[in-house]
């Protein structure tokens, strides 16, 4: 790896914490999805500082270069991240159609409620009816 | 005293035809019962029946017609109807069938299709292409020979609409047809009339059509066929005449 590419990955690495942190003192992520990122840039920082590491996972892996071997491995966990994203839109997408339905369900049953007590008139409320009823059967 | 078929109208930007659809339904088909599901119509469809004062699903967001089409039946599961029937509120489907397909529900059928060409000859025409290859993508998973099976009009029996109600992956749409058959479920049809709409401007453009019908081919070839059924409707459905 060249210095150069060391030193962009090191300043990506620090720009994506340093974000990612901001957002989460402005309560705008949640700190379960902000673990991805943060574990993304100190990966990146590992192998910019020790590029031995990524010198010997290259040789490993096969790939032509170093830099290549960095380039394969981000796409493979934005892949992942993708995926999983997708997975949670999904679920969202279903929970959200369910509140809709329901709650759609509930307004029919209450409009439907308050249109039979207006029909029936106030006076003969179910309450007060059952009162009446006991009058007159004494 | 509650009829035991529930016709569910979704309907979606419906103003121009909504009250002709319902008040044909209230006028001439009084021993029916029904619901519309307002699909977080922009316009002013929800305000028409809340004038009415139909029988209104009011969706707050646009669900697409799975979604509000789920909410009707739903709706019918909680009531405890024994038959729904998916209607469309621009007008196509004629009320005068339900009766018809009720009936051959009651031959212990899951599914009954209004369907356009059980006696009638199928018109050559780009959609009925369209039409063509889907029924032959269900007879290659199936066996089953469906002679409409893009019919939007179709009647599900009390555990149908079980299943439907709770169920993800049951859009009112063929794949989900082709499945429940491969499941067991029997399905027949019924010769019925269609008009064309008459008010209000139709989904289907060429664009979506094509979508639509790869979206089908793909999902009833490939997708349908890896799906895992929930054991409670496996009991239920097909093992009762064996």
């Amino acid at each position: 790896m060249t210095t150069v590419l060391r030193v962009v990955l090191i300043l990506m690495s620090l720009l994506v914490l340093i974000i990612m942190l901001r957002k989460i003192r402005q309560s705008k992520a949640r700190i379960e999805d902000s673990m991805f990122w943060v574990f993304f840039a100190l990966l990146l920082v590992v192998f910019s500082v020790f590029p031995q590491a990524a010198d010997w996972l290259s040789a490993l892996v096969g790939t032509m270069s170093t830099s290549n071997f960095i380039f394969l491995l981000m796409i493979f966990l934005l892949l992942v991240k993708s995926f999983s994203m997708s997975m949670r839109i999904s679920q969202l997408e279903t929970k959200v159609k369910e509140l809709v339905q329901w709650i759609a369900i509930d307004k029919n049953r209450r409009e439907s409620d308050a249109a039979d007590i207006e029909q029936r008139g106030p006076e003969t409320k179910p309450e007060k009816n059952g009162l009446g009823e006991k009058e007159s059967e004494q | 005293m509650m009829s035991e078929v529930l016709v569910i109208i979704p309907a979606y930007n419906e103003e121009e035809n909504i009250e002709r659809v319902v008040g044909n339904l209230e006028a001439n088909y009084p021993e029916l019962d029904y619901v519309v599901v307002n699909d977080g119509s922009k316009d002013s469809t929800a305000e028409l029946c809340r004038k009415n004062g139909y029988n209104l699903l009011d969706l707050p967001v646009n669900l697409g017609l799975a979604g509000g089409f789920q909410a009707g039946l739903k709706y019918a599961w909680l009531r405890h109807y024994s038959y729904a029937v998916q209607f469309d509120g621009d007008g196509q489907h004629r009320p005068e069938y339900i009766e018809a397909m009720r009936k051959k529900m009651e031959e212990g059928y899951d599914i009954v299709i209004g369907s356009r060409f059980v006696t009638e000859k199928k018109p050559r025409s780009m959609r009925m292409l369209g039409s063509n290859l889907i029924a032959v993508a269900i007879r290659l998973t199936t066996g089953v020979r469906l002679k409409d099976p893009t019919s939007g009009m179709r009647m599900f029996s009390r555990k149908m609409i079980e299943e439907f109600a709770l169920g993800l992956n049951y859009g009112p749409e063929p794949d989900t047809v082709s499945y429940l058959i491969k499941q067991g479920a029997r399905v027949a049809e019924v010769q019925v009339a269609m008009d064309e709409r008459i008010a209000g401007v139709s989904y289907l453009n060429p664009v979506n059509a094509a979508k639509y019908m790869s979206k089908m081919l793909f999902s009833i070839l490939l997708i349908q066929n890896f799906r895992k059924r929930d054991r409670r409707y496996k009991k239920k459905a097909g093992g009762e005449e064996k």
